[in-house]
């Protein structure tokens, strides 16, 4: 069994790219488990003189913690004015700090939803970037860029419905697993 | 000089007090031309992070000061860390919140940047990805001199954390000098000597 810890860049509630974690348990392989990761929407701004002085906030231990716990992450966030929201970057930067920085060696896969026609493609590459600093393993391929994404959404359930969407998704959740399996050494 | 002189706002993207950065942003006016008046603008530590459903329910008033500041100013000098190979994730929030104003401060703004690092690259990284940000809300950018203040720690005094270093000192006077003539010519605001 392998434990996928997800992380939405988003925290607005009706969120595409929220819906979109929401929709991965149904589309993944047998043998992935799912759990969302704790909002950083509570977690202040990082600054080093809160690190030194009161130290960690727990909403950032606790985010460390539901990563370290996962065999691998999936990252699924919009784009932010060409590149990574804010939020999610600064839940980066505090995580980063500490010892044994949780990203260290860790599985990672990239999806965004994007109304425009990019698909999200500049928040993935500049996540891929801090991804290397961090010491990740980001998933090559399949890439998901879910592009035009108000017409692959039904607008009232919020249902993940393209079908093409779907089995992209499908594909790299199959890839993640295998990819998970050759960094744990178990395939 | 009065109205003739160019207004910027600086911006730091660390919150440390003990920040290179801040430093560095501390002594941008006594190496700036006569130009231009150069202070900081308000803080973004108190800046939420960015959620829309926040954003329907009114504007917090940290955003709106700092958006405020940033529109009144005839150009912005962004003075920032890396972190982790690109943007600080605060000052990227406070950048995204302005970015959903209708009146979106950095649009059409001169900016110049600049960035101290301990290590060789000087915050390089995080400076090609601001641009690439700054370019989404279409603020307009200094090209050259760039600013990249690399191994820190031995540029400035070690206690007060005054910028000590002569070259880094000249490099910046060099920019800000450009960036003098660049808001002039973005923003038609006369030189003194030309009046």
């Amino acid at each position: 069994m392998a434990d996928v810890l997800t992380i939405c860049g988003s925290l607005r509630k009706g969120s595409y790219n929220a819906i979109l974690q929401r929709a991965l348990p149904d589309l993944a392989p047998a043998g992935m488990r799912f759990s969302a990761a704790p909002s950083f929407a509570s977690i202040p701004l990082y600054n080093a003189d809160i690190q030194n002085t009161t130290g960690f906030p727990a909403e950032v231990n606790a985010l460390a913690d539901a990563i370290r716990a996962a065999d691998g992450v999936i990252i699924i966030s919009p784009e932010y004015n060409f590149s990574i929201p804010g939020g999610l970057k600064n839940a980066i930067d505090w995580v980063s700090r500490l010892q044994n920085q949780p990203f260290a060696g860790k599985p990672i896969a990239l999806q965004s939803a994007s109304p425009g026609p990019v698909g999200g493609a500049r928040v993935q590459y500049d996540l891929r970037r801090a991804m290397v600093f961090l010491d990740a393993f980001t998933l090559n391929k399949p890439e998901i860029f879910v592009g035009g994404c108000a017409s692959k959404f039904d607008e009232k359930t919020g249902e993940l419905k393209d079908e093409a969407t779907r089995n992209f998704i499908k594909q790299q959740l199959v890839a993640f697993a295998a990819f998970i399996g050759r960094i744990a050494g178990k395939a | 000089m009065g109205d003739s002189q160019v207004q910027v706002v600086t911006i730091c993207g660390s919150l440390r007090k003990a920040s290179f950065n801040a430093a560095l942003q501390r002594a941008l006016p006594s190496l700036a031309p006569p130009g231009i008046s150069i202070k900081p603008a308000p803080a973004w530590a108190d800046i939420p992070i960015y959620n829309h459903d926040i954003q329907d329910a009114g504007w917090p008033a940290p955003v709106t000061a700092w958006a405020d500041a940033i529109r009144a100013a005839d150009g912005v000098i962004i003075v920032s860390p890396e972190y982790n190979w690109t943007i600080p994730g605060g000052l990227k929030n406070a950048i995204d919140w302005t970015s959903r104003m209708k009146n979106d401060p950095f649009k059409g703004k001169a900016v110049a940047i600049q960035s101290c690092a301990g290590g060789l690259l000087g915050g390089a990284r995080m400076q090609y990805h601001l641009r690439q940000s700054l370019t989404s809300v279409e603020a307009v950018m200094l090209i050259r001199p760039e600013v990249f203040v690399t191994f820190a720690a031995k540029k400035f005094d070690e206690k007060t954390l005054e910028l000590t270093d002569q070259p880094t000192k000249d490099m910046v006077k060099l920019q800000l000098e450009a960036f003098e003539k660049f808001v002039r010519k973005q923003t038609g605001k006369i030189a003194p000597a030309a009046q």
